[in-house]
């Protein structure tokens, strides 16, 4: 799930090497946390949170695939 | 030492105001190094469009003879690169030869391998393929990516909620990579084609009762593309006129009669 939001945020960013992602599962739940560089931030957040909810969308469906719930966090640099 | 040979240029995109720079100048990518000094702007329906501004500058042949061509073409591509920054730097030390801007023609299969890479990520058993759809606004290539395999209703999700921010995605990512804006469609084993068909016939539906009972009627709320074929779909209907209204998520068409 980590690799699919690690995907599209170094795609999106100018600055790929600034992109971390870590995921924390607790029992069937999946909490995924980005952070990018401060000038990317409106890359991966886009109008209206419209990057980031398309990318909720997309997670949501991998985590159904293997029978979870995941949650995507954007961090404050 | 010489004088500095440089030239400036403008066009749609990055790529086509390069091309024009270098046929201006007769030279190849290696021999100039380039500044975007206005990435331009996309306008909306056709206003506030701004073509994108890059300056050359020739390389001086003098002292640049031990220069490697590898060297040069990632250069360029740094340069390119800077297309989606604002401020245009002329000197950037950075190199990142992972996200090389590909050539217009590869954009199909980029279009595919980068589709492809999302719905692997995405856990699903699915291959897309690329073909060059109607031309956008600009006359520039769109894509159009067929997706076809297994329980692929997860994919359009309720309402094509998910089909629709797939398609955002994999649009931001292509268009990046090409340095220009690429409008990008997404049909998922034929939903797209069924949806518009289903659109257009309701379209029509509604503009007969709309012409009849002179009273005006709202839509749904609709993501643009579906907007779009609604308009597209009423434009030469002399009985009515179509407009948008409200914000989205929540814009819709509103059919009013044509007096």
């Amino acid at each position: 799930m980590k690799e699919l939001i690690e995907y599209i945020s170094r795609s999106l960013v100018d600055d790929p090497e600034d992109v971390f992602v870590e995921e924390y599962e607790s029992g069937r739940h999946v909490e995924v946390e980005l952070s990018v560089a401060q000038k990317d931030m409106g890359r991966v957040i886009g109008k209206g949170g419209r990057v980031a909810n398309a990318m909720r969308s997309l997670l949501r469906v991998a985590a159904e695939r293997e029978g979870k719930k995941a949650s995507l966090e954007i961090l404050e640099p | 030492m010489s004088k500095e040979i440089t030239t400036e240029v403008t066009a749609p995109s990055v790529e086509e105001a390069l091309q024009k720079g270098l046929e201006k100048l007769g030279l190849t990518a290696a021999d100039v190094s380039m500044d975007v000094l206005d990435s331009g702007a996309k306008g909306f329906l056709g206003m506030g469009q701004r073509e994108v501004r890059i300056k050359l500058t020739v390389h001086d042949k003098t002292k640049d003879d031990q220069r490697e061509p590898a060297q040069n073409i990632s250069e360029t591509n740094v340069n390119l690169r800077q297309d989606n920054v604002k401020e245009s730097t002329s000197a950037s030390p950075e190199k990142d030869d992972s996200s090389i801007p590909p050539q217009e023609e590869l954009l199909l299969e980029r279009s595919e391998e980068i589709v492809n890479t999302l719905l692997e990520l995405m856990h699903l058993e699915a291959s897309a393929t690329a073909r060059y759809d109607d031309p956008d606004r600009e006359g520039r290539k769109s894509v159009y990516l067929d997706v076809k395999g297994k329980d692929l209703s997860v994919l359009i999700g309720r309402r094509g909620k998910t089909i629709e921010a797939f398609q955002r995605i994999a649009a931001l990512i292509i268009s990046k990579e090409m340095s220009r804006w690429v409008r990008v469609s997404v049909d998922v084993e034929g939903h797209r084609s069924r949806r518009e068909k289903q659109l257009k016939g309701m379209a029509e539906k509604i503009a007969k009762q709309v012409a009849s009972s002179g009273h005006k009627q709202n839509l749904e709320p609709m993501p643009a593309n579906e907007r779009r074929i609604i308009h597209m779909t009423l434009e030469k209907n002399p009985h009515v006129k179509t407009d948008s209204v409200g914000e989205d998520p929540r814009r819709k068409v509103v059919i009013e009669p044509n007096k």
